[in-house]
């Protein structure tokens, strides 16, 4: 099940996975996406875990990429499994050191799954332009995490300075529930909205996301206020229903129970639960098109417009850190 | 209501469809249906935040309980049968708005009080009028239930402010009179297009996937034709006896019960032309078209089998036969497998046998479309090279192990040429697993959100006792065959086959 390969290379991994896979028998056919997930060691039990979640709901083949030191001697080690403990996926999981690591493309490249879209996600703190790193620029779809970064509003303005369709954010799939429950709400009113305001544990990037999303869509200001979480707490929005100013809120203090309120309507109780990251994940694999709404969402919270207007394509940037760090 | 609604974006494919804020009412709340997969199939939906924010699940049967009794009731039915893990949290919230109404089909009062309940929870629970009456019981008590919908004016979409839908199981009647009788009772209570007519095998992932596999590919739909199709065959096989439900199924038969649905639909998908879009009216004008094409045997003797099991061995157990299950009568004559031979009289499938087979305590339980083609018109190599390369096939598996089969002529490994038959698999599991849904599951939600495109409507089931009246005005007089229990049908059903070169594939 599981082939472990010290000091290799690219050819010995594409081996030992052929062999696993045959061993394995019909484990692990129909592969419908390669996801490559970037990782530092320390999270990656963390990383494991999820993706094995979202393998449930997308069997993939998960090629993880852990780089370690650039100061030492070149050396890839990597581990394969078919069908093990990481669920029903192909796994290959890399550990590269040294020059390889600036490369390691060199190693993925021939591990994608023939002609499946390809999925790129950093768990933890992204570069600032997708572009210098290989293994965003041959990904179809690029998952980023702004909520990981040290200041999650300036990780999503970078976000948005170096958007192109096909990016996308966890701090948006964590939006999900909350979009999906005001909809509903409005599903029932044709009230026009006045105002929207958003409560949230402060420098929450979802909250950010969420309120230029009502902006984008309700056409009016949104603030977004702090609280002391955790997550998001509140969402309201002010109305007009026949010339009656009315509200619709939704507070979740707890993480766990939302409540819908609104003016001259009982109040209900619905579960609101702050998903883990297998589920985020799984949603992010559920569809592989540009989400242009997220684009809109990013725009109108950062400032920064026409980011669906960009080319989808992005040309590698060689930058290499040591030259920068003695030029620095 | 939606278009309106500036958060909603066909765009955004992250948002879910949720159904606006109403009432499900499920008349028959203890039974079998109810228990395992309507509760859970909610709790599953509610689980998965597709239920909307103002949700009841109001339960009508005759017992003497409150709300409590029927909440703890489903709690343990969403326990035991639900597709997604339990969570005290959700269930909560769906707790909060569970109602339960006794009272039998002819009490007047217990309709009044379930009307005047629904009345209430328009402001307690703002459900807005809209409400879903969902009929899980005997056919027989159909009529009384909707002339007591009807009396207390609880189907009446525009007396309510909101829609009232009602859903019906099979069997839609017994044959094309009394179907005709039962669809203009429910038709005339409440309006044609909000009644839902659940084949559950419609709501099957697999099913909606053949329609993806022959229209969004170029690969199929141009062998799907008489010029390179040799014949389908449409088997549902289950291993189970008739399980309790004797009374029933001895006075409908294999035919009554699985034919007349599932199995013509599933032809209907297979054999029908491309619709103009995919909207629930352009799919049943060309289901409607293929079932009002189907033609019947001549040779009926010939044509048609129908099969009784005896006792035998299954899966390591002694069953008992047909005859010896409890509540049968004797010298019950009702078949328990049928198989049938019909054709599709249209330019696209002429001369093409359409084999189709159901049957109890067959082997295992199975159901699959099977598109067998021609043989390539020449063989350029020596008649030994081929002799163990069969027909083309294009099976698509319904269940279990949903998914699609390939199978084709290779070589085999070595220095002769000699080419045999392979198996190319596609696996829905494993491709995207768990992500398929129960069927209920999406049904319930379609029928919530008003989505009408997997339900027949009544000129479909009309038109598909067409077929099935005149099968059963011949065997009326006639005996079934005798099969043994964990046996592939009777030998009549192979003689049919025989009878053209054919035989049946082993599902």
């Amino acid at each position: 099940m599981t082939t472990t390969l010290w000091d290799t290379n690219g050819g010995d991994i594409m081996k030992a996975l052929s062999a696993e896979r045959r061993a394995g028998g019909a484990v692990a056919s129909g592969l419908a996406v390669t996801f490559v997930t970037i990782v530092d060691e320390k999270n990656i039990g963390e990383a494991e875990r999820a993706a094995t979640v979202a393998a449930q709901a997308h069997p993939c083949r998960l090629l993880m990429v852990i780089r370690r030191q650039i100061e030492t001697t070149d050396r890839l080690d990597a581990e394969v499994q078919v069908g093990g403990r990481l669920g029903p996926i192909e796994a290959v999981v890399m550990r590269m050191y040294g020059r390889l690591t600036l490369h390691a493309e060199s190693v993925v490249l021939p591990l994608l799954a023939p002609d499946a879209p390809v999925v790129t996600w950093w768990h933890g703190v992204p570069p600032d332009r997708i572009a210098t790193d290989p293994l965003g620029v041959l990904a179809d779809r690029r998952v980023t995490d702004c909520a990981l970064a040290p200041d999650p509003k300036a990780a999503l303005h970078t976000r948005a300075e170096d958007f192109a369709p096909g990016d996308t954010d966890l701090a948006w799939t964590r939006a999900t529930p909350w979009r999906s429950l005001l909809a509903s709400a409005f599903d029932a009113t044709s009230a026009g909205a006045r105002s929207a305001g958003v409560a949230a544990e402060e420098g929450n990037p979802t909250a950010a996301l969420l309120a230029g999303w009502l902006t984008a869509r309700l056409g009016v200001p949104t603030e977004v206020a702090v609280s002391s979480g955790p997550g998001i707490t509140e969402v309201e929005v002010a109305l007009v229903e026949d010339d009656e100013e009315c509200t619709l809120r939704v507070s979740r203090p707890d993480g766990r129970v939302a409540t819908l309120s609104r003016t001259g309507h009982p109040d209900r109780e619905l579960p609101l639960l702050r998903r883990d990251l297998g589920d985020l994940l799984a949603e992010e694999l559920r569809r592989l098109e540009v989400d242009e709404v997220y684009g809109e969402a990013l725009a109108q919270s950062t400032g920064i417009a026409d980011l669906g207007d960009r080319s989808p394509k992005r040309n590698h940037i060689w930058r290499d850190p040591t030259v920068a760090q003695v030029a620095g | 209501m939606t278009t309106s609604n500036p958060l909603r974006d066909p765009r955004d494919r992250r948002l879910p469809r949720i159904p606006d804020p109403c009432a499900l009412v499920v008349f028959g709340v203890t039974g079998d249906l109810a228990r395992k997969k309507l509760i859970p199939a909610v709790y599953d939906l509610g689980n998965r935040g597709l239920l909307p924010p103002g949700f009841v699940l109001l339960g009508f049967a005759r017992r003497d309980w409150g709300d409590g009794d029927f909440e703890q009731l489903a709690k343990t039915a969403a326990k035991e049968h639900s597709r997604t893990e339990f969570r005290d949290d959700v269930w909560r919230r769906i707790a909060d708005s569970v109602r339960f109404v006794p009272g039998s089909f002819d009490d007047d009062n217990a309709f009044d009080q379930l009307d005047s309940t629904l009345v209430e929870l328009e402001s307690s629970h703002g459900i807005a009028g809209n409400a879903a009456f969902y009929l899980s019981i005997p056919p027989a008590a159909f009529p009384q239930v909707l002339k007591q919908l009807d009396r207390t004016r609880m189907a009446a979409n525009e007396e309510r402010g909101g829609w009232r839908r009602v859903v019906v199981e099979k069997p839609f009647g017994h044959d094309l009179a009394s179907s005709r009788d039962l669809n203009q009772l429910v038709d005339s209570v409440f309006t044609p297009n909000d009644v839902f007519r659940i084949d559950h095998y419609l709501g099957k992932e697999t099913v909606q996937n053949l329609l993806a596999l022959r229209f969004a590919n170029t690969l199929f739909e141009p062998v799907w034709n008489s010029n390179y199709v040799d014949s389908v065959q449409i088997t549902m096989a289950e291993d189970v006896g008739i399980e309790g439900r004797a009374a029933f199924y001895d006075s409908a038969g294999a035919a009554r019960d699985v034919l007349q649905n599932h199995l013509l639909q599933l032809l209907a998908l297979t054999a029908m032309e491309e619709p103009v879009s995919f909207d629930s009216e352009s799919l049943r004008i060309e289901k409607r078209k293929v079932l009002r094409a189907i033609s019947i045997p001549e040779n009926k003797a010939a044509f048609t089998v129908r099969g009784q099991y005896e006792q035998g061995w299954l899966a390591g157990e002694r069953v008992r036969g047909y005859l010896d299950e409890e509540g049968i009568p004797p010298q019950s004559r009702t078949e328990s497998y049928a198989a049938v031979r019909l054709g599709v009289e249209t330019r696209r499938w002429a001369g093409v046998p359409f084999y189709l087979r159901t049957g109890k305590r067959l082997p295992r339980r199975v159901t699959e479309i099977a598109v067998v083609f021609k043989r390539a018109p020449h063989l350029p190599f020596a008649k030994t090279d081929t002799a163990e390369l069969g027909h083309n096939q294009l099976v698509v598996r319904v269940q279990p192990d949903e998914g699609i089969t390939l199978r084709f002529g290779s070589k085999v490994p070595g220095s002769a040429m000699e080419v045999r038959e392979v198996s190319m698999d596609f696996l829905y599991g494993a491709s995207f697993t768990e992500s398929s849904p129960e069927a209920y599951e999406r049904l319930l939600l379609d029928v919530l959100v008003g989505d009408r495109t997997l339900f027949p409507d009544h000129n479909e089931v009309e038109a598909s006792w067409q077929v099935i009246d005149p099968l059963e005005e011949f065997w009326a007089t006639t005996t079934p065959e005798r099969y043994r229990a964990g046996e592939w049908g009777p030998r009549a059903a192979d003689d049919m086959l025989a009878l053209e070169g054919r035989t049946w594939r082993r599902p």
